[in-house]
């Protein structure tokens, strides 16, 4: 029995291009089903705001919750969008969308309670034993960095929502809530755009160089 | 002298209050809810109200209707059954009749000064106005920079005036000065409003003392649960609460404490009239507070009705009529949004 040693090789190859190939597919097919499904989840978020807004009207009256309200004095944004590119990468010159919320007055804490919500999601906190009081130090700390986050951040929601009064119904914070979680989804739905068209242009080239070798 | 009325009330009052219990049998029903409920478009819901007395308010709007065309609409239409009583009253009743619509004049006072701290036009604020609310020198307001020139340049002439001795300060307007500034008109207007009832005597002054004393504690509740995680302090939530109503003195200090809605039911539900409105909602739960207070104020409302020779009636109907149209605005908003799952959160039938 003959065993040919050399085409197990080209099989290797030929499916070393195709693992690749069919991994730009996936990836594709992966960042569009997840644009999808922001743009469902972004869409029932205005929904629920926009109706929150009419219960805040409902509950205010017209005169309080009012486009007329709205204020036309030049102030300094709530909250910015930064742009960036991905630089170093196979795939350069991908645009990075990052939402910089509340970043007026406390831009500082603002950053550093995003910093320390993203290092939480990279390294979830194991507990380790024999070291207790220091991670119980830890986490009381970050609760009260977190507290001091959180602090600053209510006082520029409610500075915004100032220009319908002070004293405003829980409908309008919530329908505020809600228009924020929106505004974030929004910046998902732009990365993973981003995401999507890269790799779309990924599997465009695999199939062109497929083409030409044809 | 009271139990009298009978006797001479119809010499002056009579004619107006067939008048306003002849509107009343205007409003709408239940049926026409549930009508208006089923509809797909606001030019469905148009259709339904054209053959309402609402219609021939509407019947000339072109389409693309929007919410806020027909809540202008509706307003209107009370507004000209209002300007209509109000011409025919002799005193004390056309006295009683415009103490109606000091909260709307307030309102709109602080909608004017609030607008154009925000740097927007007159014209534009005018025309948002409530029309229940306008008095002549209204647009001047925009020229005020703190309260004291407020009171001097404007409201002097007007009926708020006497409201005014509570907050007249040199500091400039700005959010929070407006905010307590409107607070503490509506408070003065409110214990004027009851001593000028209490002066009436009579059925007026029983029916009136009771929609009012209703009104403050729902104000109370509404300022407590609205100033909790604010800057206001315990003190000056305090001195924004009515002095008069089931709740003061001893609801009010329970309420000035308060920091979150379970400590507000707390102290609500050792009021037997307010337990029933609690008792409708889950802990933790605020959102359809405003609704379970509509219901009972609309219950109370209904009720002044049912005796006869006093002016509780306008008052009633006036307010009866204001929910009406909230609830026109909450159904053209949820079918607006294709929401229509949503209608009877916020509906409150009158009848």
């Amino acid at each position: 029995m003959v065993v040919d040693h050399e085409t197990p090789s080209l099989e290797n190859g030929q499916t070393d291009k195709e693992v690749e190939e069919n991994a730009n597919v996936l990836q594709f097919m992966d960042s569009m089903d997840a644009y999808l499904t922001l743009i469902h989840s972004l869409s029932s978020t205005l929904r629920r705001g926009w109706l929150e807004l009419a219960s805040a009207r409902h509950s205010m009256g017209a005169s309080r919750v009012n486009t007329v309200l709205l204020d036309h004095t030049s102030h300094p944004a709530a909250t910015s969008l930064l742009v960036t590119q991905d630089e170093g990468k196979v795939d350069s010159g991908k645009p990075h969308f990052t939402l910089c919320k509340w970043a007026s007055s406390s831009n500082e804490n603002s950053l550093l309670g995003e910093k320390q919500s993203s290092q939480d999601k990279l390294h979830p906190q194991l507990r380790h034993r024999g070291s207790t009081e220091l991670c119980e130090e830890k986490t009381s700390s970050e609760n009260k960095a977190s507290r001091e986050v959180d602090d600053p951040v209510q006082k520029e929601r409610s500075k915004s929502l100032s220009m319908f009064g002070t004293l405003v119904s829980p409908k309008l914070r919530a329908a505020q809530l809600s228009f924020e979680a929106a505004l974030e989804t929004l910046v998902e739905i732009a990365n993973m755009r981003s995401e999507m068209l890269c790799a779309f242009d990924q599997v465009n080239m695999k199939l062109e160089g497929r083409k030409d070798e044809k | 002298m009271y139990g009298f009325e009978a006797m001479t009330f119809n010499i002056h009052g009579g004619y107006l209050e067939a008048i306003v219990r002849g509107h009343r049998a205007g409003l709408l029903t239940a049926t026409d809810y549930n009508n208006l409920c089923q509809c797909e478009t606001l030019d469905d819901i148009k259709m339904h109200l054209s053959a309402t007395e609402y219609g021939p308010y509407l019947q000339n709007e072109p389409s693309p209707l929007h919410t806020t065309t027909i809540v202008e609409k509706c307003t209107l239409k009370l507004v000209d059954e209002y300007k209509h009583m109000l011409c025919q009253a002799t005193e004390p009743l056309s006295t009683f009749l415009e103490y109606i619509t000091y909260g709307h004049m307030i309102d709109n006072v602080v909608l004017i000064v609030t607008g154009t701290l925000h740097e927007r036009d007159v014209q534009e604020l005018l025309e948002k106005c409530h029309p229940l609310g306008m008095f002549d020198s209204i647009a001047t307001l925009a020229v005020a920079q703190n309260m004291r020139e407020l009171y001097r340049l404007v409201l002097v002439d007007t009926p708020l005036a006497p409201y005014f001795s509570e907050c007249i300060t040199s500091e400039d307007l700005d959010d929070m000065n407006i905010e307590i500034m409107r607070n503490t008109l509506y408070k003065a207007y409110l214990e004027d409003f009851y001593k000028f009832c209490q002066k009436l005597g009579g059925a007026t002054a029983e029916i009136m003392s009771d929609l009012l004393a209703f009104e403050a504690d729902r104000r109370a509740v509404n300022i407590t649960i609205n100033s909790i995680g604010t800057e206001l302090t315990r003190d000056d939530r305090r001195k924004l609460y009515s002095n008069f109503g089931l709740l003061y003195p001893y609801g009010h200090e329970e309420l000035a404490v308060c920091e979150d809605i379970d400590q507000v039911r707390g102290a609500m539900e050792k009021y037997p009239p307010y337990q029933s409105i609690f008792s409708k909602l889950s802990y933790g739960e605020s959102q359809m507070l405003d609704k379970a207070f509509y219901e009972e104020e609309v219950k109370r409302l209904c009720l002044a009705f049912e005796q006869q020779f006093h002016y509780g009636v306008f008052f009633a109907y006036m307010r009866l009529r204001e929910q009406e149209i909230r609830n026109l605005m909450w159904i053209s908003e949820c079918v607006a949004q294709n929401q229509k799952s949503r209608v009877h959160d916020s509906v409150v039938f009158i009848f």
